[in-house]
């Protein structure tokens, strides 16, 4: 009996609203699918496409190639300001990934498992919310006078706290609730064997963690390498700047740059898909937000 | 800490008071750490929330001027938010804005549920078809944009290659004003009818398989399960990627203002688009900061009334 009941959950678990191989509606299925993917990959290619052509291709309107790596040559030029910044980005998405990381990770655990009360939990958690919600560019006034004061315009550390400060809500959140699934019993019995508090968080509940805040990790990973609108204002655009405003550079409303364009486009692209390819499972549970269980 | 329990442990003599003495120690411990691990999330949101929030309401009631490196604040009262009222582009942004919002959400709702409940009919490659559909949530919207003017672009881009190719006039798409909203609107669906995929995906795999099954024993068809049971059952996660899609649309900035720029004129201006150009092209510090006090208490005003409604439906469904 216990056989044949999960053999009917494994049939079960693809198929929950019940097609079946004589279903007249399974190629419609398909056939959206396919079309989905389709629409998905094909912009993807012609970027890549784009990136590789000599310019005489690019702006020929006809369906001719020229391989060639010239775009990349020149974004990658030393006297080009681009590898600068994707160093500056690397390093924007390590430090402000760190930095969010290990506070969550403590806030959430202290949120969860430490006996606050009511009221301080859901205010915090509020307060995240909120900030989830308002656009960042309301508060863009505010932050400059801020930075203004602290000499952090135009740059790196000045982004790495922005970048922290707007992704901590998520993290804090998500970390929270990752905590919760884990018995406190488990703390409890740390401290019985004489662990010290701090002790039980980092060789007990850490530990037990890791699935949640790997999915922390990368979604706010991605989240750091893709944001533009601070670095956009708070950077003048130059040696300071991550690379997604390095592309906005490229693209002015005299002139577009379309091959080097492109080649940024690829650079700043690609990473991430290969990330999305390897670490579906994270990524999946970070932009769903919701539970990761294991 | 953990030298004083293994000391306490070694004292033998001792061992009766253990417990009580261990007891003790941990309140003391989580007294200073429950309180330490709170305290970084609290310095960044009083620093870099809550102070400034504080500057942006400040300056909101101020003419501000920045003369090298110092904001100079003088008191004008109320007079930014008057002006607000005469202000012709902040009304056509917010106009722009609901346009917009409204036709990406309920354009990526009905791609996004379709998609779902098509890749969860597949009988192979449902994880596959999984991966590759959520690649274009994960790109940052700048290379979204990139990729969007490589295709619209009237100089270069693929769709008019391809209207060349069948002896069609090439069109403008970004360059007149329904042409670049629609084109906008176009790209976000794009980009984000994956997150809403991914999201009824997901509750639909959480559904409970003998629901669906009692229905079908019913003699139900596939589109009667969907209309009947399916979509009631799965009405939450939609509701809920309706929320954060809205609230996404409130955000966008980034893929205007490499596609748009908010132009031709002010026909793809949206709120943040026009904030940015009070604030960093016109220098206008006070008036750009009452603008934001004013969007920021719209989006909470929404809420209330999002919550309110919420819980009258559900109090009128009970009655």
């Amino acid at each position: 009996m216990p056989e044949v009941q999960t053999a009917s959950r494994g049939t079960e678990a693809r198929q929950r609203t019940g097609a079946s191989k004589q279903d007249g509606g399974h190629w419609i299925a398909r056939l959206i699918v396919i079309g989905a993917a389709i629409i998905t990959i094909v912009p993807l290619i012609w970027m890549i496409f784009i990136s590789l052509q000599k310019p005489r291709v690019i702006i020929s309107m006809g369906w001719g190639a020229e391989f060639a790596v010239d775009n990349f040559a020149e974004i990658f030029d030393p006297r080009a300001v681009f590898g600068g910044q994707v160093i500056n980005s690397i390093l924007l998405v390590i430090s402000a990934t760190a930095i969010t990381l290990v506070i969550s990770a403590l806030a959430g655990y202290s949120l969860s498992q430490l006996q606050w009360s009511n009221r301080v939990v859901v205010t915090v958690l509020s307060v995240s919310a909120l900030l989830q919600v308002i656009p960042p560019m309301t508060l863009v006034p505010g932050l400059y006078a801020t930075l203004t004061n602290y000499g952090l315009v135009n740059s790196l550390t000045g982004l790495i706290l922005l970048n922290t400060v707007f992704n901590l809500p998520f993290a804090t959140i998500m970390t929270k609730f990752y905590f919760d699934t884990i018995p406190g019993e488990l703390r409890e019995s740390a401290a019985i064997d004489g662990a010290s508090e701090f002790g039980a968080f980092r060789t007990v509940m850490l530990p037990l963690a890791a699935p949640g805040i790997a999915a922390v990790a990368i979604f706010t990973a991605i989240q750091v390498w893709n944001e533009f609108l601070f670095g956009l204002v708070f950077t003048t655009g130059g040696s300071q700047a991550p690379i997604t405003v390095g592309i906005a550079a490229l693209i002015q409303p005299q002139e577009i740059k379309f091959g080097a364009m492109a080649a940024v486009g690829v650079v700043t692209a690609v990473p991430i898909i290969l990330l999305a390819i390897v670490a579906n499972r994270q990524i999946v549970a970070g932009l769903t937000g919701g539970a990761v269980k294991g | 800490m953990s030298t004083t329990a293994r000391a306490g442990a070694t004292s033998g003599g001792r061992d009766v008071d253990r417990p009580h003495e261990q007891r003790m120690h941990r309140r003391k411990q989580i007294h200073w750490f429950k309180y330490l691990s709170v305290l970084p999330l609290l310095i960044f949101f009083l620093v870099l929330v809550a102070f400034p929030v504080g500057q942006l309401v400040w300056m909101a009631f101020g003419r501000v001027r920045l003369v090298a490196g110092n904001f100079l604040w003088r008191p004008v009262g109320f007079d930014n938010f008057t002006e607000m009222m005469s202000d012709r582009v902040f009304g056509i942004s917010l106009w722009n804005s609901a346009v917009f919002i409204t036709s990406t959400v309920v354009l990526t709702l009905v791609l996004g549920v379709l998609l779902a409940l098509a890749t969860e009919r597949l009988i192979r490659g449902q994880q596959l078809a999984q991966n590759v559909i959520i690649w274009p949530a994960i790109i940052a919207p700048v290379v979204i944009s990139v990729i969007w003017l490589l295709i619209l672009s009237p100089q270069i881009g693929l769709l008019n290659r391809i209207l060349i190719s069948f002896g069609i006039n090439p069109q403008a798409w970004l360059g007149d004003n329904f042409g670049a909203m629609a084109s906008v609107i176009v790209v976000d669906v794009w980009h984000w009818t994956p997150i809403v995929f991914l999201f009824v995906y997901t509750a639909l795999r959480g559904l409970d398989p003998e629901v669906l099954e009692a229905a079908s024993v019913d003699g139900a068809s596939y589109m009667q399960r969907v209309r009947f049971v399916v979509l009631p059952l799965l009405a939450p996660a939609i509701l809920g990627a309706a929320a954060i899609r809205i609230i996404m649309g409130v955000k966008v900035f980034d893929e205007m203002y490499l596609l748009t720029f908010g132009g031709p004129g002010t026909a793809t201006t949206v709120i943040s688009i026009y904030l940015r150009s009070v604030f960093f092209d016109a220098f206008e510090y006070g008036y750009g900061a009452a603008l934001s006090v004013t969007v920021v208490l719209l989006v909470l005003l929404v809420l209330i009334l999002v919550f309110v409604s919420r819980s009258l439906i559900r109090r009128l469904s009970r009655a």
